[in-house]
């Protein structure tokens, strides 16, 4: 047995975890009830068991580098039945929630959208950026005349010059934080952690082969576009508590293909205008701009969704984070405002459709800008997790036969 | 005889529809000649002024009513001054057995035969009485000592207390602080024993012998005198019960060095802290620094069970309040604790949330494997088995080893605690794990010496709060014991039984064998070595009945003499018959309630058998055993309790001796060329009723394949 290690507990970090809304974590006394309902876990991999005690005792290299925190997708059924009332998919989400700041680079980023006082500052950035260009456009006189046209307010070219930019830096920062995620996660190996609970002895199973040499790219976007995981979740009646399982994966799904939509609409856009000159603003029958707004539209209802059920839920103490808030209004903010913006262009208003507009800049590039340091950055490190799994055969899970019900999903594992 | 015995037979219950209860009646009539037979389905109900009416007007003296179970209606078919013989054929016969069958017949008619034996040879018990003193004496003036005397003084009992040490309050005047015991449990309380002790000096009747010891203890429950050892000289009491309140020990020292206990000087135990705490501040013993990092230990692991091989809640309980005002010292030190088993029972659960709520105290299941030393003075502990994933190493500024808590009994100056002048002996005999006890669930409190009890610590691991409640309870059972004495009845577990044992000394071999088995050490020898009963030590259970050779011994109402002859009074049919008989001996505490069970549940069992209960199966003489066999009966089960460490005997030894008589059994049965296995041993408990008819069916079996008893028809 390699030598053991010397743990020197970080009472710090445990104390932000304590308030970033899992203070219900020190009930747990390890009965290992969590890791018995919880889809993910596996004999080889009492997720969420271990990161209750990892966090307990302090021990943040532990807690933060393995993958199995962000292979959660915080169905609750943990929490719905901890017979201590521990909250263990609340923990989990403290842990993602504090894991996007440690790995953020620059590191300052990270604290920048974890603390409220940094706000202020956080728009201030897209505010004078766009406020410069328009100067430099000559728009911060007057308002543009006649039809309402936001190309001839802000010019596609200075959009295109700050969001390229702005999405580049971001890119930059979410590869960053991801690969500093991957590089923590191969130095403690934890793709097959295998536990001594005094039951078994000796050294783990098997070791984990070099993941690199085995990333399943596909069969992990496949995964994600299918929101696999997310349809795991449904599977068992719960304890004593709801959970959040019966909306995630529906509402999760809108959200998730009306970005993807979103997007495609802001690429047919571009190709549209550059490679056939079709100037904006397009006509609503135009199919790319159905698409768009069918895609805002699911977007902003599965926010509803969330934040709806989100406010039920604010009577647990400590549960709804800055953060967690602070992504939702965003979200909110930048698909209302763009479609208010919309209105008010087709309504004519443009006293008031110009500066609606600009806010939905402000909106847009708070959103793409700091996409790996905000909860958005669950898609960098989700995928990271997922990919780093998949090869291990960690993601997937045999289902104990006591909660495999007849409407349990097969588990055809991918991995070959 | 001179008796008058009354017969009657109960038709009620389904009786009469099993039974030809005419033939009973008319068996009892003739064949017992019974002066008084009378037949109703009513005698539990107003029929039951018939028979008080025989009673008071015809001058019945010996009743036996042929009906239900003697476990139920007690309080119906008690009819002073006569002797009330129960003949069960509800449950044993009629509930069990098919309807009008001849075999079920014969069952009745049997048990009818053995119940009026057992009434003309049995004599109603006359109590046995001197007078007693009516105070109580406590050994040891900690927690439970303390609540003792307050409980008995505030019954109005005259209490003396004797103390060894200088000053009252035991263990708890040295803790520092103790774990909450008042709502909402999360706080630590300092110990209430200057309170205690007030209350105590200020009751009536109180005597308080501190530096004091007991020299020695002579004499029976009601009568006990005690020889007190002061610095002032001896002083002379008596006492009617005693409460052994002696305390606990830590274990001994060398049972912790596997944990560098004595090595380094920064490994210390549970106590040792308890003590540096209330002196003042924690630090490390090797350079009086302040701790920064303490480890907890509870020494609980599978190894740790080699030196002692029970556990309990108090060691987890005083590791988090340990943790705790660590903690409320140096706010920013870590606590580790380490154990196998977190044990915070009933409202110590508040306690224990408490201090996990602590985010410096940190829990784990764990066991240390190696430790050591570091340059510094820290000790370094690998611990393995822990969720935290595998072995892991810890350095702390302070190993803290939980102390096992063993009776004071087995201390050093055990022995010389009670000092009893007894044949078996000056100590209180123990249970498997060395404490002075009898049944730790069964009968708590009860020592194996009558009129003794033990409460608290030295009676089993218990914090103070349950020290407290333990000497309370413990005063009462010796109340009880006065006033049970003074009556001449039996304690306990046969509360109330006035008979006693009385011995037929012409013919005593003095062999000493009653004096060695009795396990309540209740005789002792006189100059002849011929046995002296004291009769308040007495239980009544009737194993030196069982172990004399020349079968002197025996009770009012209980007797070799009537046991042979019902074994005697059941008709054996001839070996053609092809009916087998079987006599089985069953105790009456456990297997017979569990035989009633049976026929409660309505269960079918072999017919064949003619169940006698015994007062105990230690109280079956083995020559008992052979008037059966050679009286015809096929074969001899004894129904009785587990013996060994986890024994389920009331009595503790009976079954336990029963065991060592069967090899005499074999040996005579070998004589008479029978086999020896005609005769089994079955451990019944009242709860295995359903076992019942298989285990019957067995020795059933066994019959079948020896056949019939040779002996049949001499």
């Amino acid at each position: 047995m390699a030598a053991a290690t010397l743990l020197q507990p970080d009472l710090n970090f445990k104390q932000r975890i304590l308030s970033l809304g899992g203070a219900d974590l020190t009930a747990c006394y390890q009965c290992g009830t969590c890791s018995v309902v919880c889809p993910i876990s596996t004999a080889d991999n009492p997720f969420p068991r271990k990161e209750m005690v990892w966090v307990q005792w302090g021990l943040k290299d532990l807690a933060l580098s393995n993958p199995s925190i962000w292979l959660c997708h915080r169905c609750g059924t943990c929490s719905a039945y901890c017979p201590r009332d521990a909250r263990p998919s609340e923990v989990m989400a403290a842990l993602r929630e504090y894991s996007i700041g440690h790995y953020a680079s620059p590191t300052f980023m990270g604290r920048a959208l974890s603390e409220p006082k940094y706000l202020p500052l956080l728009f201030a950035i897209p505010i004078i950026i766009l406020l410069i260009a328009l100067g430099l456009l000559g728009r911060l006189a007057a308002l543009p005349e006649g039809q309402v046209v936001f190309s001839k307010f802000m010019s596609t070219t200075a959009l295109e010059v700050i969001f390229i930019v702005a999405t580049a830096l971001a890119l930059v920062g979410a590869a960053l934080g991801g690969a500093r995620y991957w590089k923590a996660m191969s130095r403690l190996d934890f793709g097959f952690w295998i536990l001594d609970f005094g039951l078994r002895t000796g050294r783990p199973q098997s070791k984990i082969q070099n993941p690199k040499s085995k990333i399943q790219l596909i069969p992990t976007l496949l995964d994600i576009l299918q929101h696999r995981k997310f349809r795991q979740c449904q599977a068992e009646p719960v304890g004593t508590r709801r959970t959040h399982q019966e909306h995630l994966f529906g509402a999760h799904l809108a959200i998730f293909y009306g970005f993807l939509g979103l997007t495609l609409t802001t690429a047919s856009v571009m190709i549209g205008l550059y490679v056939f000159g079709y100037f904006t603003p397009w006509p609503l029958w135009h199919p790319v701009k159905i698409l768009g707004n069918v895609s805002g539209a699911a977007v902003a209802i599965a926010l509803v969704v969330f934040a709806l059920r989100r406010n039920p839920d604010q009577a647990r103490p400590g549960k709804n984070t800055y953060s967690d808030w602070l992504f939702l209004w965003i979200l909110f903010l930048t698909v209302g405002t763009g479609f208010l913006s919309q209105g008010l262009r087709m309504l004519e208003m443009a006293v008031l459709a110009y500066p609606t507009y600009f806010m939905h800049l402000v909106f847009v590039f708070f959103l793409l800008a700091y996409i790996p340091y905000t909860k958005f950055a669950h898609l960098v490190y989700r995928t990271v997790a997922l990919l780093y799994a998949a090869p291990s055969g960690v993601a997937e899970r045999s289902r104990p036969q006591a909660l495999a019900g007849a409407s349990a999903p097969p588990s055809e594992g991918l991995a070959p | 005889m001179g008796k008058k015995v009354g017969v009657y037979v109960c038709t009620g219950c389904g009786i009469g529809d099993c039974l030809d209860t005419r033939k009973l009646v008319e068996l009892a009539e003739t064949e017992c000649r019974a002066p008084v037979v009378r037949s109703s389905s009513a005698f539990c109900l107003e029929d039951a002024r018939l028979i008080r009416d025989d009673v008071e007007q015809q001058r019945v003296d010996s009743v036996v009513i042929a009906g239900c179970s003697s476990r139920v209606n007690a309080e119906v078919f008690f009819f002073k001054p006569a002797f009330v013989e129960r003949v069960n054929i509800r449950e044993r016969v009629t509930w069990g057995q098919p309807a009008n069958d001849p075999e079920t017949q014969s069952l009745a008619e049997d048990y009818l035969r053995m119940g009026i034996v057992r009434a003309q040879k049995a004599a109603p018990p006359v109590p046995y009485q001197e007078a007693t003193e009516r105070r109580v004496l406590v050994v040891g003036g900690g927690m439970a000592g303390m609540a003792a005397v307050i409980a008995a003084a505030k019954a109005g009992f005259e209490v003396v207390l004797v103390e060894r040490s200088p000053r009252l309050g035991g263990f708890a005047a040295r803790l520092h602080r103790q774990f909450p015991k008042h709502p909402p449990y999360r706080d630590l309380e300092a110990p209430a024993v200057a309170a205690t002790i007030r209350e105590l000096e200020q009751l009536p009747g109180v005597t308080v012998f501190t530096s004091s010891e007991i020299e020695q203890i002579e004499g029976q429950p009601g009568r006990f005198s005690v020889l007190v050892r002061r610095e002032e000289g001896s002083a002379e009491l008596r006492a009617g019960a005693i409460v052994l309140a002696a305390g606990w020990m830590p274990v001994e020292a060398d049972v912790l060095a596997g944990y560098g206990l004595g090595r380094y000087p920064n490994v210390v135990t549970s106590v040792a802290l308890e003590e540096m705490a209330a002196q003042g501040r924690i630090v490390r013993p090797s350079d009086g620094r302040e701790v920064q990092s303490v480890g907890l230990i509870l020494c609980d692991g599978p190894e740790d069970a080699a030196h002692l091989p029970y556990g309990g809640s108090v060691s987890s309980l005083v590791a988090l309040k340990q943790a705790m005002y660590l903690r409320e010292q140096a706010p920013s030190a870590t606590v580790y604790l380490l154990y196998e088993d977190m044990q915070a029972p009933g409202l110590y659960e508040y306690f224990y949330r408490r201090v996990q709520e602590d985010p410096g105290v940190l829990l784990s299941r764990g066991v240390v494997r190696s430790m050591g030393e570091d340059s510094d003075g820290g000790i370094l502990l690998e611990a393995e088995g822990t969720p935290i994933g595998g072995a892991v190493r810890l350095k702390v500024d302070l190993l803290v080893l939980s102390t096992g808590m063993r009776p004071a009994t087995l201390g050093p100056n055990g022995p010389g605690i009670l000092n009893l002048r007894y044949l078996q002996g000056g100590e209180l005999p123990t249970s498997a794990f060395g404490y002075p006890d009898s049944h730790y669930i069964c009968f708590p409190y009860e020592t194996q010496r009558t009129g003794i009890y033990s409460a608290g610590a030295v009676r089993k691991p218990m914090d103070l709060a349950a020290s407290a409640q333990d000497g309370a309870a413990a005063a009462l059972k010796a109340i009880q014991c006065i006033e049970k004495s003074s009556a001449g009845a039996a304690v306990h577990p046969r509360v109330g039984d006035l008979s006693y044992p009385t011995f037929f000394l012409q013919k005593c071999t003095s062999c000493g064998r009653c004096t060695q088995e009795c396990p309540f050490g209740a005789l002792e020898l006189d100059e002849k070595k011929r046995p002296v009963l004291n009769t308040n030590r007495c239980r009544r259970c009737g194993i030196c009945m069982g172990a004399c050779p020349v079968q002197i011994i025996s009770f009012n109402d209980y007797s070799i003499d009537m046991l042979s002859g019902m074994i005697k009074a059941v008709g054996i049919p001839d070996e053609f018959e092809e009916k087998p008989r079987i006599l089985a001996l069953a105790c009456e505490n456990d297997a017979c309630p569990a035989l009633d069970m049976a026929g409660l549940r309505r269960l079918q069992y072999s017919a064949a058998v003619r169940v006698i209960p015994v007062r105990c199966l230690g109280s079956v003489n083995s020559i008992l055993i052979a008037d059966a066999v050679s009286r015809g009966f096929d074969g001899v089960a004894l129904m009785g309790c587990r013996p060994g460490d986890d024994y389920q005997c009331h009595f503790i030894r009976g079954s336990e001796l029963l065991r060592r008589r069967m090899d005499n059994v074999r040996e005579t049965l070998d004589q008479l060329a029978l086999e020896s296995e005609r005769v089994q041993v079955m451990e019944v408990t009242i709860s295995e009723w359903e076992q019942i008819p298989q285990k019957l069916a067995e020795l059933d079996e066994i019959v079948a394949r020896v056949g019939p008893n040779p002996m049949k028809g001499f």
